[in-house]
């Protein structure tokens, strides 16, 4: 599929602000075999005083601005034409779960895909007993850990209700399973706070999704804004694979990636340190048009 | 001879423990060589007059200001350092043993780092799990992949050492985030020969500060030479250290910064001085990695730089110790470093660590549930020591069956997450306790710095003295005490100091940067103090009144009491807390600048502080609190003179000034408009003069009694009185001439604008035209020239 994605983040400041430091990640990434970026731009409004790109650690893209003057607005357009053709996995090569851990104490690396970034708690989905219990359920005698996460993808898509006023970006794993409520943020966090309860490694990954569908096919949930979904680690052979529990799927063309990371922290579209005195108000616009 | 009766004495009545190593006597109880002269030497002065002389230690620390703040559930507290009057004494020779083993462990650790943050061979040869790495909140990954500006991570750490009974050292930890403690170091070295100058000056000491000059030079050699382009960055004033923190930034000569001085452009790491930004390249770090930048790390530090990730990835700034080496802390690592250590540098660790076993194993597993009773089990990806953490860690053999089962439980559902760790049973070193001396278990931190030339380790430290006799290595918690370390020779050794002869060099050094919050606390310490100079002189005109009349509806007092109630100082107690208030935000404001307060000064302000808390718990009005303020103006002109003449006027003297000035001028016109009114009761003048502190210039000077306009004429016009407005304005004109930026291309500041409206305007009135309102409006624009200083150089 080839995807035009338009992108705009605004902000109004009550009051002036001083200056500041932001990162941002909305610019999509290049996946071998999976995304291409035929080009993409990314412009920033007020004109910053710096302006650099880097890869940080999980290959994300950053633009990193700084403002020295005061402002009282800040906008951010990214645009991009990508090419997507994720290939839908044939057979179930996967281990069972009883197997993954000896696979996982097998895999001596730690390169940004290596599946032990993404074992321990983290800011937003912290290891929680109810979680994890909520995601045993999920195991069966012999189930593969693909087979595993589509189930728990599926109970989370079922038990759970889309409500984009229950929850924040601050939201964490547990509050959000507590409330079973929430958006793809969410979703993905209890899923991830789940799997790596059981020990599977779990990451999350952020990106945009088709805002009008195929003929015939249903409208999906997070369209409108920036998306979210899981990747699983589903052993050495089967590699990473890759859920959208707020739509109770596997992600597939539809599905076009930004950022990987531990959670939402690590590919928070937008982080910075301003120095602010008054409010501040945002709002994001996502418009992703299928070319062909 | 005296001397000769009392030998012996000490000894005799010290009861080493049994199965225990003791670091002054041997297993029959005779002195171990190196500490023969001393201990002879302790004895000759016999108990009471230890006492008296380590009395004198503990008041050199207290008159230093030396304190360490202790967290506990009533919040934080300033503590005395808690000081071991007796060193421990270590032979040379075994402290070259020591350093060697060292120096060995000091460049693994750098290996190992350079490694986790480089291209993880470690890992991929299975030497070291890659989840103790991956799941560790000490790993930073927004500095995975930067080199080092300088090329190393490490340039100064610290160790922990314990010494087992069959006399061996071990090393019980590592430090190497920000490792603490060099500082008290120092102090426990001048508060010992404080106390035994006699006997350190016999007993052939090696000397300390060569190793602090060495590590000193080596920053300013990062930094290409410029000092001031190097400074320590301490979390601030709450933390538990921050006293060695100002401590060692004075001694070495750094500035002291805190994470909101520094500002990242263009990748440089810039303060924000009242000479407008300045490039830093090396800091010393005193806070964890973690906290130092907001934007890249942990998101709610308060306390850090948001773009110091992207300056040391761009290598424009080394970091001392580098982001992300507290990760080598990790407890976990200790089971993988023998094999590390053969691996990297095929050799065996010539000082063991402390037994440790990784319960992500299956055999070190079963190992450590197997001998539990042996055992410590802890956190493995804890950077604490096990023996000062959180009690997070658990002693086995302390454990009933039921809780035994229960961590075996643990430890089998969660292996990775727990190490076990062997009790160690500590050496013992003598303590002086009720005029005798007691044996103590104790461990040892030796600090390492590096230099141009490789590693130095700082011959000496401090030993920490566990506060019972227990001597497992876990019961060194809480409430111990810190004794000096000295590494003893059998030859003299030589003398040294921060200050070498010879290689002097007379070239001035240019006066240093000042940071802008630097500045601004200056400004407020000099208002504080002339705030409540001021109401401690109404409250003293106040009190002599009400003890002459004891009338307290005299209608004088009554508009005393209204006049000074907006200023949130209330009459009806004799030390109003206003007035307690003004002076504790003194202190505070001196506290976030240690570095730049003489112990003078430091311990005037807290004299202060201390008695006007005092007073007000015992003070009543009238006669007594009369005599409490004419104590307190005393103490307050005895700081004042110490700023006015011990003070170098460098640039924070002229902030501080200014802030003194400003302060004088607004409340001295404030009074004049108040006690000059129309409808002012009998006496008002009078007792402005007393609060102007005029009374005999104003005889001198106007032959009649006090008129409305000759008082006026003197407290607001007369140039020469020092309490006058004019006077603060002239001599703030000054200050502010002599400011950065005061002047360009012939343009003044805006501060330097004001400055000249407001004298000029004042030199040209006569007394008739200051009535209320205008005194008043004085006030105001004397108060918005801060408005107008601060702008131009605490923005």
């Amino acid at each position: 599929m080839l995807y035009d994605i338009k992108l705009l983040m605004h902000y109004d400041y009550a009051l002036p602000v001083g200056g500041g430091r932001h990162h941002l990640r909305v610019l999509p990434l290049n996946l071998d075999g999976a995304q291409r970026v035929v080009a993409s731009s990314l412009s920033v409004s007020p004109s910053p005083a710096e302006r650099s790109d880097f890869t940080d650690f999980f290959g994300n893209a950053v633009t990193a601005v700084a403002f020295r003057d005061a402002h009282d607005s800040f906008e951010t357009r990214m645009t991009a034409r990508v090419s997507v053709s994720r290939p839908e996995p044939d057979f179930d090569v996967s281990p069972p779960l009883t197997v993954l851990g000896g696979e996982l104490a097998r895999t001596w690396s730690l390169d940004r895909a290596s599946p032990h970034h993404f074992t321990a708690s983290s800011d937003h989905a912290s290891l929680a007993t109810d979680i994890t219990a909520y995601a045993r359920e999920s195991l069966a005698p012999a189930r593969s850990v693909a087979a595993l996460a589509m189930d728990l993808c599926l109970r989370i898509h079922r038990d759970f209700d889309y409500d984009g006023d229950a929850t924040t970006v601050a939201t964490t794993a547990g509050e959000a399973f507590s409330l079973k409520r929430g958006v793809c943020q969410d979703f993905s966090h209890v899923m991830i706070a789940g799997l790596r309860g059981l020990g599977v490694p779990a990451a999350y990954v952020s990106g945009f999704l088709r805002t009008i569908p195929p003929p015939g096919k249903p409208r999906l949930e997070g369209a409108d804004a920036m998306h979210a979904w899981v990747r699983v680690w589903c052993g050495r052979e089967a590699g990473w694979q890759e859920f959208d529990p707020t739509n109770g799927m596997r992600a597939g063309s539809d599905h076009i990636t930004v950022g990987h990371g531990r959670d939402y922290s690590d590919v928070a579209p937008i982080v910075g340190v301003l120095k602010i005195t008054g409010a501040q108000a945002g709002d994001q616009s996502v418009d992703v048009v299928a070319l062909e | 001879m005296p001397a000769k009766r009392e030998a012996g004495r000490l000894l005799d009545s010290y009861r080493p423990l049994r199965g225990v190593f003791d670091e002054m006597v041997d297993e029959q109880g005779r002195p171990r060589a190196s500490w023969r002269r001393f201990i002879a030497a302790l004895d000759a002065l016999g108990p009471d007059e230890l006492k008296r002389r380590f009395a004198r230690a503990d008041q050199y620390l207290r008159d230093a200001g030396v304190y360490y703040r202790l967290y506990d559930k009533d919040g934080a507290k300033e503590r005395e350092w808690p000081l071991a009057y007796v060193p421990m004494l270590v032979d040379e020779d075994e402290w070259a043993t020591i350093s060697a083993g060292l120096i060995q462990r000091a460049e693994l650790f750098e290996a190992i780092a350079a490694d986790i943050y480089g291209d993880n061979r470690l890992v991929a040869q299975g030497l070291l799990p890659p989840s103790l790495v991956a799941s560790s909140p000490e790993y930073l990954r927004p500095v995975a992949g930067a080199v080092p500006a300088g090329g190393h991570f490490l340039h100064f750490c610290a160790f922990e050492l314990g010494r087992g009974p069959d006399g061996g050292w071990w090393v019980l930890g590592d430090r190497m985030q920000a490792p603490s403690g060099a500082g008290f170091a120092l102090e426990n070295r001048v508060a010992t020969t404080r106390a035994l100058s006699d006997i350190y000056a016999e007993t052939h000491v090696h000397r300390v500060a060569g190793f602090f000059r060495g590590f000193r030079d080596t920053l300013v050699g990062m930094a290409g030479g410029q000092s001031g382009a190097v400074a320590i960055l301490t979390p601030g004033p709450l933390n538990d250290t921050y006293f060695e923190h100002a401590y060692i930034a004075r001694y070495l000569g750094f500035m002291l910064l805190e994470g909101e001085d520094l500002t990242v452009a263009n990748g440089q790491v810039m303060v924000r001085t009242v000479a407008g930004l300045k490039p830093v390249s090396v800091l010393w770090r005193r806070l964890d990695a973690a906290f130092a930048d907001p934007l890249e790390f942990r998101p709610e530090s308060r306390i850090g730089t948001p773009g110091l990730a992207e300056a040391v990835r761009r290598g424009s700034v080394s970091v001392v110790n580098a982001l992300g080496v507290g990760i080598l802390e990790t407890r976990a690592f200790l089971a993988f470093l023998p094999r590390i250590a053969r691996a990297l540098r095929g050799e065996d660790l010539a000082l063991p660590g402390i037994a440790t076993w990784w319960c992500g194993q299956e055999a070190e597993r079963r190992h450590v549930l197997e001998h539990l009773d042996r055992m410590v089990v802890g956190p493995a990806l804890s950077t604490g020591l096990s023996f000062e953490d959180d009690g997070s860690s658990i002693l086995g053999a302390g454990l009933g069956p039921q809780e035994r089962r229960a961590l075996a439980g643990r430890i089998d559902a969660d292996g990775g997450g727990f190490v076990g760790q062997e009790a160690v049973t500590l050496s013992t070193t003598p303590v002086f306790i009720d005029g005798r001396l007691e044996a103590r278990p104790a461990s040892l931190r030796i600090y390492l710095a590096r230099t141009a030339g490789g590693w130095t380790v700082m011959p000496g430290g401090f030993a920490r003295v566990g506060a019972s006799a227990d001597p497992t290595a876990i019961a060194m918690q809480r409430g111990g005490r810190a004794a000096d370390v000295w590494v003893v020779s059998a030859k003299p050794v030589p003398r040294d100091t921060l200050m070498q002869d010879g290689a002097e060099n007379l070239r001035r050094s240019p006066p240093g940067t000042l940071p802008s919050r630097a500045a601004e606390n200056l400004v407020w310490l000099g208002r504080y103090i002339e705030r409540a100079e001021d109401a401690v002189r109404i409250l003293r005109a106040y009190h002599v009144r009400l003890a002459e009349s004891s009338d307290p509806d005299m209608p004088l007092l009554a508009e005393v009491r209204r006049y000074m109630k907006p200023f949130g100082i209330d009459i009806e107690s004799a030390i109003p807390d206003g007035l307690a208030g003004s002076l504790d935000s003194a202190a505070y404001s001196a506290n976030q600048i240690r570095d730049r307060f003489s112990p003078d000064g430091w311990l005037a302000l807290r004299d202060l502080s201390n008695t006007v808390h005092r007073f007000a718990r015992n003070v009543t009005a009238g006669d007594d609190a009369t005599r409490a303020m004419t104590v307190l103006l005393r103490k307050l002109a005895g700081f004042s003179g110490l700023l006015q003449e011990n003070m170098y006027r460098s640039t924070g003297w002229r902030f501080l000034e200014i802030g003194r000035r400003l302060e004088r001028g607004i409340q001295i016109a404030r009074s004049l408009a108040w006690l000059t009114g129309r409808k002012m009761p009998e006496g008002a003048l009078d007792m402005m003069l007393e609060i102007g502190d005029s009374v005999l210039t104003h005889r001198r000077q106007y032959a009649v009694g006090s008129g409305r306009l000759s008082l006026i004429d003197l407290l607001a016009l007369e140039p020469l009185n020092p309490r006058s407005v004019l006077f603060q304005l002239a001599r703030l004109k000054e200050e502010i001439a002599h400011l950065p930026h005061a002047a360009e291309n012939g343009q003044l500041s805006a501060a330097g604008k004001e400055i000249l409206r407001l004298h000029t305007g004042l030199a040209i009135k006569e007394a008739k035209d200051l009535g209320p309102d205008a005194l008043n409006r004085l006030a105001n624009e004397i108060g918005d020239l801060y408005t107008a200083v601060a702008r131009s150089y605490f923005a």
